[in-house]
């Protein structure tokens, strides 16, 4: 039951949404409910999958370990996001960029998106996952040509046509994947993905490594993994900033999620060397490649687009090195997931205050928005995985792994880490300190732009010091899982 | 593996979909690409009306007459309108030229019938021919949205692409249960409307189609 409430709220959120005639608040009232109820479900869930392993609504949702922390990660970063949204929009619609239509059009939007999110991670079909995983492309299509400027539309054309051809490859290797389990469809249920597993046996292990090849190309696609990655900085730079932080906080993961799903079909009929080696060399390139463009880069919300393709990558090669680097992964993905919505929220408060996401424009942020500017300088020094915060445990933990085992593949990633580091530093110094131009105002933007901004802040501290036993619990059964 | 339709029938539907893909190719007029959709589409669709009289299922002929008129009558009515209405008498070029698309196409589809796609005939070793010929119309489909420099060609590249796809799958015996089915056409049928809204706006924004004069993002 809880699992349809959180699957159906934001529908019913668009629903209501969709018969506002004028009044703005009320769409902010539904969106906010909407994504309230759902963080809370999820956190009624969490209970539900330590005790019985995984939670189920009839045979076509169920939601496992990680399941359930994709779940708890969507709606908290959604709510953080829809908060945030109140100030960002507003301040939009004062300036005259968007009007009433727009900003309606946003919340129906936002609302399905995250329904398509919360329904991909719930289902049981691996058919449907993609039907989903499809939906949160065509959702957000609109929302990142938001804008309606060229550059927009460029970028959300680019996003559609990439993603679109990547999810039919997908779809593709899903097929391929579900050929070892059609003797079963004589019955009316889906072939789901425990079907898959229970029929690994059957699975010619050829057909199984194209399989994967074509799922880890499709999916890879949508999760931002080099060579599949060109639509994520246009599109990433082009949306507004609180969509950014959904796509780059949560959206890849959920494909990321799919990847893991068809990993452990793969794994049983051909052994984990095979995805393993696959995942390795796509994580090892996207780090490598992120980090040469952040050094260079002009752009901020390009730069944390770029950050976003290298911890991917940083997931895609603790997955892949395996064992310990596993859990780290894991773990790496959530710190991820709370660190960059940080950023690109703080940068949307920046972006707000100068009217433009160019480095060099950008001066004296500190002095013009104090608060946005020190939250900005924490969430770069969590990303860049400097201690204290959780994030350095999780790239040592990958690459104490990685040296062990793969050691000059070890070696190059530490040489992109530090790139990374240089680079992130000389952006964010130019930004954050000097003089502020005299025509840029003091003070936040609003109390909407500020107050989701701190509350992740502490959440993203809290946990890179203490980690609940709960989460500790899931992430040690998703370990096992995958 | 279940196999519901007449192998001689899934060659010739496969067949039909891999020559409407490689006329797509030497089409220069976007007009008439579309009308070579229509033909491939029609192709899949008696393919579906063929699995659902032996299906003898009312649901399946539901879902199967759906996915005709979004494939055969909704999505062409939408390109050709977009044309209609922009005066879009455009030709759709592309990246190679003819003789170096033919040799693409001549390359990928030895590719296709390379050691590295040859074991998917396990799936089904009495269609291996028209399996490959499938893999292969999905390659030169892929192929055409890659060369093609307009946005319509590529949009139908990405429908082509399905088309082939959904080829495959007939020819292996992996269709899926109508609900399914829905599903998915239901899907495309949302991204046919998008993608469509999406090029008038590319040629608002832009007074083309060609998607090399998209080139307002940087770094």
């Amino acid at each position: 039951m809880i699992l349809a409430i959180i699957i159906l709220t934001p529908l019913i959120a668009a629903t209501l949404s969709l018969l506002v005639k004028k009044r703005v608040q009320l769409l902010e009232l539904f969106t906010l409910l909407s994504v309230a109820t759902c963080f809370i479900s999820s956190i009624f869930v969490v209970n539900k999958v330590i005790s019985n392993e995984t939670y189920s609504l009839v045979p076509y949702f169920s939601v496992n370990a990680l399941g359930i922390i994709l779940l708890l990660l969507i709606s908290f970063i959604g709510l953080i996001a829809s908060i945030y949204s109140i100030g960002y929009i507003r301040e939009e619609t004062k300036k005259q960029i968007i009007g009433f239509t727009r900003v309606k059009q946003y919340y129906i939007l936002l609302n399905l998106f995250l329904m398509a999110m919360f329904f991909a991670v719930a289902t049981t079909s691996p058919i449907t996952t993609w039907i989903a995983i499809e939906a949160t492309t065509l959702s957000t299509a609109f929302l990142i040509s938001f804008y309606n400027k060229s550059s927009s539309v460029e970028a959300a054309w680019k996003y559609l046509i990439i993603n679109s051809v990547g999810l039919l490859l997908a779809f593709f290797g899903t097929l391929l994947f579900m050929s070892s389990s059609m003797s079963i469809s004589a019955s009316h249920n889906l072939i789901s993905w425990n079907d898959l597993l229970t029929n690994a046996a059957l699975f010619n292990p050829e057909v199984a490594k194209i399989a994967f090849v074509f799922i880890l190309i499709g999916y890879g696609t949508k999760m931002g993994l080099v060579p599949m990655h060109t639509w994520l900085p246009d599109t990433h730079s082009k949306a507004p900033v609180p969509i950014s932080s959904l796509l780059s906080g949560v959206l890849l993961n959920i494909s990321f999620f799919a990847i893991l799903r068809f990993k452990i079909v793969t794994d049983t009929v051909v052994g984990a060397s095979f995805s393993e080696g696959l995942l390795m060399y796509f994580g090892l390139i996207s780090i490598l490649l992120s980090s040469f463009i952040i050094y260079l880069q002009q752009n901020y919300k390009r730069l944390l687009a770029y950050s976003t393709i290298e911890h991917m990558g940083i997931i895609a090669l603790g997955v892949g090195f395996g064992g310990a680097a596993l859990f780290a992964a894991l773990l790496h993905m959530i710190y991820h997931s709370l660190a960059k919505p940080l950023l690109f929220l703080s940068s949307g408060n920046i972006f707000l205050k100068y009217s433009s996401t160019k480095i060099e424009k950008i001066r004296g942020a500190f002095l013009a928005v104090p608060i946005t500017s020190a939250i900005f300088i924490i969430g770069f020094l969590a990303i860049t995985g400097i201690p204290p915060f959780g994030m350095f445990l999780t790239e040592f933990s990958i690459l104490a792994v990685g040296i062990t085992n793969h050691p000059a593949i070890a070696v190059i990633v530490l040489f992109a880490f530090v790139l990374v580091f240089v680079g992130f530093l000389k952006h964010i110094t130019t930004m954050v300190f000097g003089d502020k131009p005299e025509e840029i105002p003091v003070g936040e933007i609003s109390v909407w732009n500020t107050l989701p901004l701190i509350v992740l802040v502490i959440v993203l501290i809290l946990l890179g010091f203490y980690l609940p036993e709960p989460l500790k619990i899931l992430l040690n059964k998703a370990t096992l899982v995958y | 593996m279940e196999q519901l339709i007449a192998p001689q029938f899934l060659f010739i539907a496969g067949i039909v979909v891999f020559l409407t893909v490689i006329a797509m190719h030497l089409i220069k007029k976007s007009i008439s690409v579309v009308y070579f959709y229509v033909i491939q589409s029609s192709m899949i669709s008696l393919l579906l009306l063929y699995s659902s009289f032996v299906r003898h299922s009312f649901f399946v002929l539901a879902v199967t007459m759906l996915i005709t008129a979004v494939k055969i009558i909704i999505a062409p009515g939408f390109f050709l309108r977009l044309i209609k209405k922009n005066e879009l008498k455009f030709s759709a070029s592309s990246y190679l030229n003819m003789p170096m698309t033919l040799i693409a196409i001549t390359i990928i589809t030895a590719i296709a019938r390379s050691r590295f796609f040859h074991p998917l005939t396990v799936i089904n070793p009495t269609n291996e021919s028209t399996l490959l010929i499938s893999i292969a119309a999905m390659l030169i489909s892929l192929f055409m949205i890659i060369n093609r420099k307009g946005a319509l060609s590529q949009m139908i590249g990405v429908l082509s692409l399905e088309n082939s796809i959904v080829s495959f799958a007939f020819t292996a015996g992996l269709e899926q249960k109508p609900g399914l089915e829905l599903g998915i056409t239901f899907d495309i049928f949302v991204w046919i409307i998008i993608a469509t809204v999406f090029v008038s706006m590319v040629y608002k924004k832009f007074k083309t189609l060609d998607v090399t004069e998209m080139s307002r993002l940087k770094g």
